[in-house]
């Protein structure tokens, strides 16, 4: 299945685990996983807090080098962040010192795009998460809900081919959660780009994944790993329908049941 | 019908409550304004009071009359003494602003080269084994009172402008440098990573990263240090500190002139409030987001 947006590049861990040093001691906090993902797919990692889960995405990421085993994205082994990467943090980290506009626009920004193609991105993607209205505001001015609309705005806008977000939605109340759910499936049916989108809430892991990822309490390994297809791309179920789906239900009391198998 | 008037009418309580709350906002302003007002008015009447029934002899404290005649005195041209026909100009043929004056002149000069060096040897000292290397012997030069190394800056720099200025210059960079680099390395590691995975080059994240949000710390850092060297020009001008605040509240203590004493002290003391609280506005100004993200 080729992905709608049309990139390649398929994400592939090999033998990756990672353990600190606390005092002296290693402390396992991920053990070695093999995962392959392919272009396109949108895969929910779920897991109990503490799990390791942070761990993978941000090795993922570039952020922190493995203690063992390779990472490559299309081929090329990781060796740092990359635009190519975009990461959606916990917290938002936005840039105070910028109105919300110039920190969406702060990725293209980077890579030298020129200012025309940059403002057409920013008004796209600030529309897209519906702060168009904002642009002039500085981010300490929003609500936390904004806050976050705006780092997936400016994670967007830097246009990478994958997207790893670590539980974004996580200090969310409970409506803007989901109509920010909503809102995300929309746009990745759109685009087309890899997503891993880490999380706890094993209902947000059913509902927005193509594939479900469930990982083991510290040191993590990927216990469960099955399709979605409710989110899947070019799938025509309309985003609002999809909890009402009896094949809904049944995947996510799977995923429960492995989530629990684990914890006990 | 009343619900449509409901809806067009809702932005008016709002707007009725923001300004009960500015109103209320101005009253108490009013008040503490009054408070202090008021505070001042009965020191000035004790001061007034004490020196007036003669409790307390004029050399050890002038009366208000007295410190503000000295005041008008330095500001303008007088006869040298009652009834002589010579006129010189202010204290020490300076005006008592000219006096100020040349002492801001070397703060500024003094603080201006401590964030030239400081920020950048903070940002330095943040991010490599420098910092460790090199916070000790900061630290050493941090406890010295300016005053004890003053008498080497002479020998090294002459009686002049230049060991002023050099003394000051050492007053102000430490608590600069400090600022700046416990503020690098408390920079938030995500906001660095963010940028590098939106597609920073590492040296692209000093500029757009670490020193935006260092900004507020080296501020404060800024204010600090001009502080400490107002403290310090002031003293420093025991020695040829003409024309100088300090020199002058000096000298005239030496010639037992106690009301252009107390007059230097207040016009010090208030320049000090006065440097701060424009300082602090450059802050607000500068760094609207302190303490909000």
């Amino acid at each position: 299945m080729s992905a709608v947006g049309g990139h390649d590049r398929g994400i592939a861990l090999a033998g990756v685990s990672k353990s600190f040093d606390v005092g002296g001691e290693s402390l396992p906090a991920l053990a070695p996983t093999t995962l392959d993902i392919a272009p396109g797919e949108f895969v929910t990692l779920a897991g109990p807090s503490g799990c390791g889960k942070t761990t993978l995405l941000r090795i993922l990421a570039g952020f922190t080098v493995p203690s063992e085993g390779t990472v490559t994205v299309s081929g090329e082994p990781v060796r740092g962040p990359g635009h190519e990467r975009g990461v959606v943090f916990q917290q938002p980290t936005l840039f105070p010192w910028m109105s919300v506009r110039r920190n969406v626009e702060v990725g293209p920004r980077f890579q030298g795009v020129p200012a025309a193609e940059r403002r057409a991105r920013v008004d796209r993607y600030l529309d897209m998460v519906g702060l168009a209205a904002f642009g002039e505001h500085r981010p300490y001015e929003l609500s936390g809900g904004m806050q976050q609309r705006c780092q997936i705005a400016r994670v967007l806008a830097g246009d990478p081919d994958i997207v790893l977000m670590d539980e974004p939605f996580g200090a969310l109340d409970a409506l803007t959660r989901e109509r920010l759910q909503g809102e995300l499936l929309q746009i990745w049916r759109e685009t087309g780009k890899t997503v891993l989108f880490i999380t706890h809430s094993v209902d947000e892991a059913v509902y927005l994944g193509s594939r479900v990822l469930v990982m083991s309490p510290r040191p993590g390994r990927i216990v469960f790993d099955a399709p979605a297809r409710f989110g899947r791309a070019g799938e025509r179920v309309p985003v609002e329908e999809i909890r009402s789906l009896p094949e809904y239900a049944d995947l996510t009391s799977q995923v429960r049941r492995a989530i629990h198998a684990d914890v006990a | 019908m009343s619900i449509t008037s409901t809806v067009q009418r809702a932005p008016a309580p709002d707007l009725t409550a923001a300004d009960t709350r500015r109103r209320a906002a101005r009253r108490t302003r009013v008040r503490r304004l009054a408070l202090h007002a008021a505070t001042f008015a009965l020191l000035l009447a004790t001061w007034w009071l004490v020196t007036r029934t003669g409790l307390v002899r004029p050399l050890f404290l002038p009366s208000p009359g007295a410190v503000w005649d000295a005041f008008v005195r330095a500001n303008s041209d007088h006869p040298v003494s009652a009834g002589s026909s010579r006129v010189v100009r202010g204290e020490q043929n300076y005006y008592l602003w000219e006096h100020l004056l040349a002492s801001l002149q070397r703060i500024a000069a003094g603080v201006g080269g401590g964030i030239a060096v400081g920020v950048p040897l903070g940002l330095v000292m943040g991010t490599t084994f420098l910092g460790t290397l090199l916070e000790p012997y900061l630290n050493f030069l941090r406890s010295l009172p300016p005053l004890a190394y003053i008498g080497l800056l002479i020998v090294w720099f002459g009686i002049g402008d230049t060991s002023k200025v050099w003394l000051l210059f050492l007053a102000a960079f430490p608590p600069i440098t400090m600022a700046t680099m416990a503020s690098v390395r408390g920079v938030r590691e995500d906001q660095v990573n963010a940028a590098l995975s939106l597609g920073a080059r590492r040296v692209q994240t000093v500029w757009a990263v670490v020193l935006p949000s260092t900004l507020p710390d080296v501020l404060t850092g800024i204010r600090v240090a001009t502080g400490f060297a107002w403290t310090t020009v002031v003293a420093a001008e025991i020695a040829n500190g003409i024309p100088g605040i300090g020199g002058l509240a000096y000298l005239a203590g030496e010639q037992l002139r106690s009301d252009l004493v107390v007059a230097c002290i207040f016009v010090i003391g208030l320049a000090a409030i006065v440097l701060d609280l424009g300082l602090k506005s450059l802050e607000r100004a500068l760094v609207p987001w302190r303490g909000k993200a």
